[in-house]
């Protein structure tokens, strides 16, 4: 009888329900704790006034979104730069491991030694990447003005990490590096779905390579490139390191984004609540892009 | 429609050559199989004329036209993969009228070819449908309208039934036989499935390691097989094949005597056989016989019953093993002594290189 074995386990041996919770037990706890708890907290922070150490926390209500939304001017600096960089984000770096992974996916020489080197900056941590493109932009030692040099242009060179027209983007181009490989990586194992055989029907049936592309290769692709954008999204919303490492947010605010605003308010100035508001307001953002979009792919996948 | 012809095509790789030399004739309207091991070749060639594999040497002729240089669509050619290869994101409709919509149909005359050919293959009712909603048989009707829908000039299928299940996969052989009639179109199949082969083919090309074995109607190969490969290769329950000498060749035909006390006078051309030349003898299943009076005496090890028929798996008494095609009601114990005889002018004699040894008289379907 299925039901009564299904129902009640066998003596000496830990049902179902008990497995569970001890194979899933430490990955929740862990969770819980690292991940959980802190994020209730700063629910409860965004509401508080609290210097980060005095024993007594006090209820303020809604004062510190209050204050950063119309006091804090370098919020809405942090908003638009962080509105900017999101854009880029789930452009650039998608885009090119799209195209990184097309080209890798082809059979040619070495294409492992390529797709290895094109995911190594994916590994290096995030304040290395940083502080080898913090050199690199030295306006006087740095590498990248130094070949611009040689190649003539002495025109184009900038104090790149110091002048606020370009600092923002400068910081992006040193992220774009670090983070292409791993939409690479992504759309590498979506290709390799792609049925050679479906490739070779729509040959037959007439199709030209474009044709291939867009009728076979990129439906494919559908539920990969929903995985990238997502992780793209989340990624450039909780961008620091690179922030913290290359310029800390300067010249002028103009890398501020709110994730290092969140971090600099904090723990630099002391101010939890107003620090906790933001990390609030950015998970709201972030949840605000995110869910609707999953809810859509997740319809049109459905229906497909 | 049309005809192809193939003149010394070759296919090679940086190491070996996969497809070595094959010569052959595709009529206008008929049903060409290739037939062979897995490894032959057989899906290679068939992709070479598709042009999906480059083409090495020798030429590929369509309606007479040399097209190894011309691409796949431009060919006019429709292929029928095993794995089906419908494009999953689109009806069955879409599927269908794909490469018409590529080659900028209009829209109602498109819709009216789907139509045309859904009714042809009864897939009406599933016309709106996404393949992953339809079963592998209704899957494969989708594939194969798919080609039809374009008025090729030939129709290419590999392996297109291999994925069905036995009894599907006997009902789907009636239609593509049906449909090869509607149509009136050439096509070339390509199975590892000799019972494909056999019921459905005007013309068998059996390949073995790259090579044409032989090339004939399905009954010219089952009785006058050119070689030991393809004695051995077509016929199920398999020829039993064994090593047997020569004891002496006349107008009359060739002496055999073999294992298990086998002697018997083959009715076949002696060419350069002679006394005491090595040779293969050969005989089916079905033209072994229990026979009360004779010659070779057994026992039964094994019966195989299927029914309406029975395999009887007999060792002789040096220990030779032979199978023998008996009726369903044949009442043979096993481990008991049987006797068999040998329908001589049934039999097949081949030389040491392996070549059979002419029929004095062929078998009237063949001629």
């Amino acid at each position: 009888m299925p039901a009564l074995a299904s129902g009640a386990p066998k003596p000496g041996r830990l049902g179902a329900p008990w497995q569970a919770v001890i194979l899933l037990g430490p990955a929740l706890l862990a969770y819980g704790v690292f991940a959980v708890l802190p994020f209730l907290d700063v629910i409860r922070l965004s509401v508080m006034r609290w210097d980060g150490l005095s024993p007594h926390a006090a209820f303020i209500g809604l004062a510190n979104f209050r204050f950063i939304f119309t006091e804090d001017a370098v919020f809405w600096t942090a908003f638009g730069n962080s509105v900017i960089w999101t854009l880029l984000s789930v452009a650039i770096p998608p885009a090119i491991g799209f195209a990184l992974a097309l080209g890798l996916n082809q059979k040619l020489r070495g294409r492992n030694a390529l797709r290895a080197m094109f995911y190594l900056p994916v590994i290096i941590a995030p304040i290395a990447v940083a502080t080898m493109w913090r050199w690199m932009y030295d306006p006087f030692f740095g590498i990248v003005n130094s070949l611009l040099t040689d190649a003539g242009l002495q025109r184009l060179i900038q104090d790149w990490l110091g002048d606020r027209r370009v600092a923002l983007y400068a910081v992006f181009v040193a992220y774009v590096w670090q983070t292409a490989g791993f939409a690479m990586v992504l759309f590498l194992a979506g290709l390799s779905n792609v049925s050679p055989t479906l490739l070779e029907a729509a040959r037959l049936d007439g199709a030209n390579r474009a044709q291939c592309f867009r009728h076979v290769t990129l439906p494919a692709l559908g539920s990969t490139i929903t995985v990238v954008i997502v992780l793209s999204l989340i990624n450039s919303f909780r961008t620091f390191d690179i922030v913290y490492g290359m310029t800390h947010g300067g010249p002028a605010q103009s890398t501020q984004l709110l994730a290092f605003w969140a971090y600099t308010q904090s723990m630099q100035l002391h101010d939890f609540g107003h620090g906790s508001a933001i990390a609030v307001v950015l998970l709201a953002v972030t949840a605000l892009v995110v869910i609707p979009y999953l809810r859509w792919t997740q319809r049109r996948e459905d229906a497909a | 429609m049309a005809t192809v012809a193939l003149r010394d095509l070759r296919k090679s790789y940086a190491n070996h050559e996969a497809i070595k030399g094959v010569t052959l004739d595709v009529e206008d309207r008929e049903f060409v199989v290739f037939v062979g091991p897995s490894g032959c070749g057989k899906s290679t060639l068939l992709r070479m004329i598709a042009g999906l594999e480059e083409i090495s040497a020798g030429d590929l002729l369509i309606d007479g036209k040399r097209v190894n240089d011309v691409g796949p669509a431009q060919r006019e050619l429709a292929m029928v993969f095993q794995s089906y290869a419908l494009y999953p994101h689109m009806t069955v409709a879409d599927n269908m009228g794909f490469a018409l919509k590529l080659a900028g149909v209009k829209t109602e005359e498109r819709n009216a070819k789907v139509a045309e050919a859904a009714r042809i293959l009864q897939l009406e009712p599933y016309l709106q449908r996404k393949p992953g909603q339809l079963s592998g048989g209704q899957r494969q009707r989708v594939a194969i309208g798919r080609s039809i829908v374009r008025n090729p000039k030939v129709f290419l299928f590999d392996e297109p039934l291999s994925n069905l299940d036995a009894a599907l996969r006997g009902q789907m052989r009636i239609e593509l036989a049906r449909l090869h009639e509607q149509l009136n179109a050439t096509m070339i199949y390509v199975t590892h499935d000799q019972v494909e082969a056999m019921t459905m083919a005007d013309k068998i090309v059996v390949l073995q390691a790259g090579v044409v074995e032989q090339i004939g109607s399905p009954l010219e190969l089952y009785h006058h097989p050119r070689n030991v490969f393809v004695a051995g290769f077509m016929g199920s329950p398999r020829m039993n094949l064994l090593p047997a000498t020569v004891t002496g060749a006349d107008t009359n035909g060739v002496a055999i005597s073999g294992p298990g006390g086998i002697s018997v006078i083959v009715p076949v051309e002696p060419g350069s056989l002679r006394a005491g030349t090595k040779v293969t003898f050969g005989i089916r299943p079905e033209h072994l016989t229990v026979d009360p009076n004779g010659t070779l005496n057994g026992r039964a090890m094994i019966a195989e019953r299927l029914g309406g028929l029975t395999l009887l798996h007999v060792e002789l008494q040096d220990g030779t093993l032979l199978v023998v095609q008996t009726d369903g009601a044949d009442a043979t114990r096993l481990h008991e002594p049987v006797r068999l005889s040998i329908s001589a002018p049934h039999a097949h004699v081949f030389g040491p290189d392996g070549l059979s040894a002419e029929h004095l008289r062929r078998n009237p379907l063949t001629v």
